[in-house]
């Protein structure tokens, strides 16, 4: 039985006690207070059944009223007014109740539907954060399957080449990515497309993909609530997409400080397990060679294979991406001296030094710096004739330092080609038997030039020679 | 003739350094690790350490505070690796030196006849600090070359006695920062080589080729007055 007939049954039984009651009592109640009495069931009526069952109930309870209580008794005929007046006010009685219950049953009904969304989304949100964003997501895409039906991610907003998606879902789609609209069924755009397509992110960040909800089956449409709650399941799966993103971005990053770290640690142990033989086999030269001049030629060969480890360490830094410049004002004269200090100078070589006292400092990793100047004299010693120069100049806003040679030069169609690794010049054999490099002395210079924001170029000297040239810039608030 | 504890884990290098001190009438005593190191550091009579960084059962850094904690000798830290951050760690430590392999024997030695020559009293009682051809006295606030006063502002003053009392020893760039200008100013390097290069113009014979101030790159300065 549906609830305004069991309601207005109820209160035709609540009618007929009333009536039995007033009749009974009516001496002792008098006919106002009885009238009042008829008011009861009316307000039960149309409190609990609405508007039907109300009106039901004031007709019911004015006849009883009239045919039990008023003159001439136990007859309908209607002697006065009175009456008419009582119907009314039943009536309105049952009128005005049922509206008033009505509206707060719908403000009722409205709140549970409320609570009931966010109880929802709360849910969504709670089995989103839990656990590892990758499973979180893949929860809560699951959750809300079974509550709004089959669900998919578009992450680029592209759907899958599949017959799923028809043309004009296509198009809502790339609607909804572009725009940041909600589009599709059940939307005031494309509403003929069998989707529905949410975005995943504010508008302001719109393009960073789609939900795709399905249509419902049988034929049922999308209500403009659930497609306000569609719109911020959208905007929480979107968040634990991006959460998934950054998951993976940070564990890729972990992945290449590993590699990293594991290469930092293999060039120091391959630094260490080289320079210790090499300790041993230097340092037992030189003390051979106190006694025996022969001992000289492989004492200088071992340092030279010394200086190539060296190179080639710095080539795997390089390689490594393991160059981290700490840049701060050097003065060129304590750089120079440094590398000057550093090399082993050829009888019949002069080395010429020209760095004025007053420089300005300039912007450098001191190490790396030194590790440049010392490969740059180290290159320009093994081709010279009899001279080296290594010269400083201020330029407008940076220093220019020059290292040169009166060796054979580098032609200009080789300029560039000698800073590339085990590039050898092709201008014939050093004029003194000084063997080749390791054919990765420029390219660590460029590469730690670079690195500490200098360039290097080859031009040639007055005296035909090579002459590199480093530029630099000046330390910044550096006095000159 | 002094006795040095030279700790490496490699046979031949110990081998080697015990021949290379030996030509200056050094004995060694060797030690392949921590462990042993620190036994032979307590059978006592050592009067330096050359220590080898890399160590295979402890950080031959961490061994440097421990080794100082036991008796004041001097320490040369060497390093295979070539990492200055290794250099000024050692020194910041307290070692007295470094040599990095290949270290170079004459080197070696040099820098070994300066830590024991300095392991004794910094300071002469009387305030004179001297070193080759530099003269200070520091009660008057005096300094001379070659017998020639020099006229030095308060920094230089500060920088050159705290060069000259490293005797001969690398000072790092922070060490010489913090004495001069205080703790506030361990990383404005930039003050340092501005005064320092005003030391060299008054000091030094061409100041674009420095002799007696010499740069040890991304590590510090160190006086060479021989």
């Amino acid at each position: 039985m549906n609830r305004p007939v069991a309601v207005s049954l109820e209160a035709l039984v609540a009618v007929a006690a009333v009536a039995w009651a007033t009749e009974r009592l009516l001496p002792v109640l008098g006919l106002a207070s009885s009238a009042l009495l008829f008011l009861l069931p009316v307000l039960l009526a149309s409190a609990r059944g609405g508007l039907a069952p109300g009106l039901v109930t004031a007709l019911a309870g004015a006849a009883a009223y009239n045919f039990f209580l008023l003159e001439p008794r136990f007859t309908f005929r209607v002697h006065e007014l009175d009456n008419l007046v009582s119907v009314f006010v039943l009536g309105a009685v049952a009128v005005v109740t049922s509206r008033l219950a009505s509206r707060l049953k719908a403000r009722e009904a409205e709140a549970l539907e409320r609570a009931r969304t966010s109880e929802q989304a709360a849910e969504l949100s709670a089995v989103l954060a839990a656990g590892t964003p990758a499973a979180a997501l893949d929860e809560g895409l699951a959750l809300v399957a079974r509550r709004y039906g089959t669900v998919r991610l578009l992450a680029d907003g592209e759907p899958p080449d599949d017959a799923a998606f028809s043309s004009i879902d296509r198009a809502a789609a790339a609607w909804a990515l572009h725009n940041g609209d909600c589009t599709g069924h059940g939307t005031q755009v494309m509403p003929a497309a069998d989707w529905t397509f949410v975005p995943l992110a504010p508008k302001a960040r719109r393009g960073s993909g789609v939900a795709a909800f399905a249509r419902p089956a049988a034929g049922a449409t999308r209500s403009e609530d659930e497609l306000d709650q569609l719109r911020q399941v959208g905007l929480a799966l979107g968040q634990a997409r991006d959460r998934v993103v950054l998951e993976d971005e940070r564990r890729e990053r972990e992945r290449l400080e590993e590699r990293d770290a594991l290469r930092r640690a293999l060039l120091a142990s391959l630094a260490h397990d080289f320079r210790t033989p090499l300790t041993v086999v230097i340092g037992r030269l030189e003390l051979l060679a106190r006694t025996q001049p022969e001992a000289q030629e492989a004492l200088a060969a071992a340092r030279r294979l010394d200086r190539r480890m060296t190179d080639l360490l710095g080539a795997a830094r390089l390689e490594a991406g393991a160059l981290a410049p700490t840049l701060e004002a050097v003065d060129l004269v304590d750089a120079v001296a440094a590398a000057c200090d550093g090399i082993d100078l050829p009888a019949d070589v002069a080395l010429h030094r020209a760095i004025p006292a007053d420089v300005p400092f300039v912007s450098a990793d001191p190490v790396l710096l030194h590790h440049v100047l010392a490969n740059l004299l180290d290159n320009a010693l093994r081709h010279a004739r009899a001279e080296v120069a290594i010269a400083a100049a201020r330029t407008g806003d940076g220093v220019r330092l020059t290292v040169s040679d009166d060796g054979p030069g580098v032609p200009p169609d080789q300029r560039d080609a000698v800073f590339e690794r085990f590039a050898r010049g092709a201008s014939g054999p050093a004029p003194a038997d000084r063997s080749g490099g390791s054919g990765l002395g420029l390219a660590i210079v460029r590469g730690f030039a670079e690195a500490m924001g200098m360039t290097v170029t080859v031009e040639t000297a007055d005296s035909g020679g090579a002459c590199f040239v480093l530029a630099m810039p000046v330390a910044p608030g550096a006095a000159s | 003739m002094s006795r040095i504890l030279c700790v490496d884990d490699e046979p031949a290098i110990l081998r080697l350094l015990t021949l290379v001190l030996a030509r200056d009438g050094h004995e060694a005593i060797t030690a392949a690790d921590a462990r042993q190191a620190m036994a032979a550091f307590d059978g006592g009579a050592i009067d330096a350490v050359l220590l080898d960084l890399g160590l295979p059962d402890r950080d031959g850094l961490e061994l440097i505070p421990a080794l100082l904690h036991r008796a004041k000798v001097p320490i040369i830290a060497v390093t295979a690796r070539g990492e200055v951050a290794d250099k000024v760690a050692a020194l910041d430590l307290g070692a007295s030196d470094y040599v990095t392999k290949p270290f170079d024997g004459d080197e070696l030695l040099a820098r070994l006849r300066a830590v024991l020559r300095n392991a004794g009293s910094q300071v002469a009682t009387d305030g004179l600090l001297a070193a080759g051809p530099l003269h200070m006295d520091l009660g008057r606030h005096t300094a001379s070359l070659r017998g020639t006063p020099v006229s030095l502002t308060p920094k230089e003053f500060a920088l050159l006695r705290a060069l000259i009392e490293a005797g001969g020893r690398v000072a790092t760039h922070a060490a010489l920062l913090e004495r001069v200008w205080g703790k506030a100013h361990r990383d404005d390097v930039e003050y340092l080589r501005v005064t320092i290069r005003a030391l060299r113009l008054k000091l030094e014979a061409d100041p674009s080729r420095p002799d007696l101030i010499r740069n040890e790159p991304g590590v510090g300065y160190r006086l060479v007055a021989n």
